[in-house]
């Protein structure tokens, strides 16, 4: 077993990795945490995972920018090929799924992937869906995989009206899915005029608003069977 | 002491304002100027403002006549019943009490918007759509009853020899009359050498046309003769829409979510056409119906919204245009005060977001007559992108977002009195000298400067300097660690003083912040990739010019431009502006008909790029975002931005 500091020096190199971008330092300390027998789950979350939280504050502050965001991205996938397939499948504890687009009419997908990403490293699977997405084809896809969260994301005012559509056939058909908007043009007034249980202002935001809403979504059904 | 969103526009200004502040108040706060001859002693009523009803997504304010305290007496003096009930206030009256839209109407706007969109001198050959034929016909007798229109095709056709097809109704109408006024002497008012549209009698030898530019924020119109191809007149204003939303996407949103919204939308633009015509004709001693002919040129959605063609399906991707050819209509079928038979041409489109204006530019930049690889970029709240030569043309479009014309910037304004337009900063003591739009010299030489904000030409002018200055990287990260007053946090995010509050009309220092930054490197970011990923589709490695079309082209600094990394690496030589070009197209095609199937011919030839959806977009993107490019490199910068900076 892998002595606390080695453990402790690992983490900290794949977090500083992250947060200075540098891929090959994520590579290189991926291995080692292999090789030094870290558990993959422990590394990629209280490594890479830890990183990006750090990168997110650093985008909040605005020292980081979206191109820190998607080099620091690259970096966290780089390290995320090398430990994922050591994760033991106990370990992940799946937190649920969602299915995440860009809605129809829109090809913007920046912002999409780096919540997609969010929630992958944050343990849920993740059904991407992609962009230019029909409206029906969310609602579809929802009752097929019986996603907890669907996540809606549009770059532009004309196309963020679709997502009120959205809202409403999905919550039509099954009023208990959490529904969470992002994207530029889109405020907390806007979601919540939309129907919509959650608004993601940024990357990081969305996962914590998905976790709460995961929590929530437990507590109602534990309240249903008890 | 609770505050409310205040908006106003066309200015665009906005911020929080406390409640129960007069809108005149407000507007002080936030430097928009609003006349007020009598002190606000509600005496003079030329504080006149409207309150504009509505949810507006963009800002995110739902706006109430409620969220303005109740209508008072004295304002039934200035204000009648009509105006009233469409919202109209004295802003010396009316208190804020929620958040509210309000826009000022020109007459009551005390700073003037300079508007830049001058014609520039071109040479135009001259073969304008409309002729003017003299004719003396032989009155009728019993041996000869051929009837009036008959008479005068006949008389047309072998003086002038051109076979005349048609004549307009209104033109019929008055036929008889008009003939026999001059003892049969007349002149034939010729559309395209096929349709009489206007007959007047005597010998005439003068016709007016209207050459119009409808921009998402600035409509201007050019009275040419078409005899002798002057310009006459040149009037502008700001586009009335602007209160529906400040860019394309807002507007075609407002359209979309309000039952009447298209038709106030079409109907806003017609009103305001008509009364920049009756302006312009006035100042000249001319009426409407003297205007003969008009052309237009516009983005795709001004151009749909003008001819009531609902955008809503410009909105969204792959933003199919209705029609892609020209378009010709009747003035009187659009409601424009005009002759009844003028005829207005509509210049063609080349794809959803490369509209009539980007074929105004092309027609009178003709880079498809020319062998060197030119870029074209026209900078509006949409960028539109032209790359080619006599052998092959791409266009493009992006999102610049409207930062670069100083929206979404915190102290940004439009070009008016009081913008900062030109900023230097000094590289070792970080001092800043800036000239301001309405006094001749810099701030530096003046002892009441009074500024109000920075306009589009004074933000890229800031940025740039700031770059080269080492106030902030590559990455657009400002660098709290630099030892100057001028930086400084605030709520713990870096911003950059340019003038401080003593030099402000304003009560507060004028800043650059991180987020502005940030704000630019998203607009200018797109414009570069566009620009990239056009010169990799035809195999480009160098531009040979680059031309800044659009009246926001012409004022901002070029070199300043490409510092930013605004476009790819060009010898700054060849690198120029060519003022209103989309204007000037309007023009041209007014001047010279030949134009116009030539306009139809590029815009069928230029082959229209979607940049999203390219491959490499998003990496392209990224690398664009930063000073002046990620990795790509500026051998022209060389000398002008100092090596440390240029090779960090």
């Amino acid at each position: 077993m892998v002595s606390e500091d080695k453990r402790q020096e690992i983490l900290n190199k794949l977090k500083e990795g992250v947060v200075n971008l540098d891929e090959e330092r994520v590579k290189k300390a991926s291995h080692e945490a292999l090789d030094n027998g870290l558990h993959a789950y422990d590394a990629i979350m209280n490594g890479l995972a830890a990183g990006m939280e750090k990168v997110g504050e650093l985008y909040d502050r605005q020292e980081y920018f979206v191109p820190e965001m998607l080099i620091a991205a690259d970096a966290l996938y780089a390290g995320l090929d090398i430990l994922k397939p050591h994760v033991k499948q106990e370990d992940t504890g799946v937190k649920g799924q969602v299915v995440i687009g860009t809605v129809q009419g829109d090809v913007h997908d920046i912002g999409k992937n780096l919540v997609k990403m969010m929630f992958e490293i944050g343990g849920f699977t993740v059904h991407d869906l992609g962009r230019d997405v029909p409206l029906e084809k969310f609602v579809e896809e929802q009752i097929k995989t019986d996603a907890e969260i669907v996540a809606l994301s549009a770059m532009m005012t004309t196309t963020m009206m679709g997502m009120k559509k959205v809202v409403q056939m999905i919550k039509e058909k099954n009023p208990h899915v959490k529904i969470m908007l992002g994207g530029a043009p889109l405020t907390r007034d806007v979601a919540a005029l939309f129907g919509a249980d959650g608004y993601a202002e940024s990357a990081g935001n969305a996962l914590q608003e998905a976790i709460k809403m995961i929590a929530q979504l437990r507590k109602l059904g534990e309240s249903r069977k008890g | 002491m609770r505050t409310y969103q205040v908006i106003f526009q066309p200015s665009g200004r906005r911020g929080e304002i406390s409640e129960g502040k007069t809108v005149i108040e407000a507007s002080r706060e936030l430097g928009v100027e609003i006349e007020s001859v009598c002190g606000e002693a509600k005496a003079c009523g030329k504080c006149k403002i409207k309150l504009e009803k509505g949810f507006f997504e963009r800002d995110g304010i739902t706006s109430f006549p409620a969220n303005l305290s109740p209508f008072q007496d004295e304002e039934g003096k200035f204000i009648n019943e009509t105006d009233r009930a469409a919202g109209y206030r004295l802003g010396c009256v009316a208190r804020i009490r929620g958040d509210v839209l309000i826009f000022v109407p020109e007459e009551s706007r005390a700073g003037k918007q300079v508007v830049r969109k001058a014609a520039t001198e071109r040479a135009i050959d001259l073969k304008p759509a409309i002729s003017l034929h003299y004719v003396e016909l032989s009155p009728p007798t019993f041996h000869d009853t051929l009837g009036d229109f008959d008479r005068l095709k006949k008389a047309v056709s072998e003086k002038y020899n051109v076979p005349l097809l048609h004549i307009d109704y209104p033109a019929l109408v008055k036929l008889p009359e008009v003939l026999r006024r001059e003892n049969w002497k007349a002149t034939v008012v010729l559309w395209m050498g096929k349709e009489i549209i206007d007959i007047q009698p005597g010998n005439v030898d003068e016709a007016y046309g209207l050459a119009l530019d409808i921009g998402t924020t600035t409509v201007a119109g050019y009275l040419c003769s078409l005899r002798s191809g002057r310009v006459i007149a040149t009037e502008s204003m700001m586009n009335p829409q602007v209160t529906f939303g400040e860019d394309v996407m807002s507007r075609i949103t407002y359209a979309m979510t309000h039952e009447d919204g298209f038709e106030r939308l079409h109907r806003s633009i017609i009103e305001g056409l008509n009364r920049l015509i009756q302006t312009t004709v006035e100042g000249c001693g001319l009426s409407p119906k003297d205007i003969l002919e008009l052309t237009v040129v516009g983005n795709t959605v001004m151009h749909h919204i003008f001819l009531k063609i609902n955008p809503e399906y410009l909105g969204v991707a792959p933003f199919p245009p209705a029609i892609h050819r020209s378009v010709d209509i009747k003035a009187r079928d659009l409601g424009l005060n005009v002759h009844p038979c003028a005829n207005v041409y509509v210049l063609p489109i080349e794809a959803g977001f490369v509209g009539a204006d980007n074929v105004g530019v092309l027609i009178a930049e003709e880079p498809y007559n020319q062998d060197e690889m030119a870029l074209i970029i026209d900078i509006g709240t949409n960028g539109e992108l032209v790359l080619g030569n006599r052998r092959i043309m791409v266009s493009s479009s992006c999102a610049t977002g409207p930062a670069l014309e100083g929206a979404h910037i915190k102290f940004g304004m439009r070009a008016a009195p009081g913008a900062i337009e030109r900023i230097r900063v000094h590289p070792e003591t970080f001092e800043v000298n800036f000239k301001v739009i309405g006094q001749m010299e810099w701030h530096a030489d003046l002892k009441i400067v009074n500024a109000k904000g920075i306009c589009g030409s004074g933000i890229i002018d800031a940025i740039g300097e700031l770059y080269r200055t080492g106030v902030i990287d590559k990455s657009g990260r400002m660098k709290k660690e630099l030892s100057t007053p001028r930086l400084r946090l605030s709520d713990g995010k870096p911003e950059f003083v340019i003038a401080w509050k003593d030099e402000t009309s304003i009560g507060k220092d004028i800043t650059i912040t991180q987020q502005d930054v940030r704000n630019v490197q998203l607009a200018k970011g797109a414009l570069y990739t566009g620009a990239k990923l056009m010169m990799k589709k035809l195999g480009v490695e160098r531009l040979d010019k680059v031309i800044l079309a659009g009246a926001f082209g012409s004022y901002i600094n070029a070199e300043e431009a490409m510092v930013l990394g605004m476009f790819p690496d060009c010898d700054l030589k060849h690198v120029y502006a060519v003022g209103n070009a989309a204007g000037d197209g309007a023009r041209i095609a007014l001047l010279n008909r030949d134009k116009r199937a030539e306009a139809d011919a590029i815009a069928k030839k230029v082959e229209y790029m979607e940049l999203t959806v390219e491959g490499d977009f998003q990496k392209e993107f990224m690398e664009a975002m930063q000073f002046p490019h990620m990795k790509d490199s500026f051998p022209h910068l060389k000398g002008i931005v100092p090596d440390e900076i240029l090779n960090q």
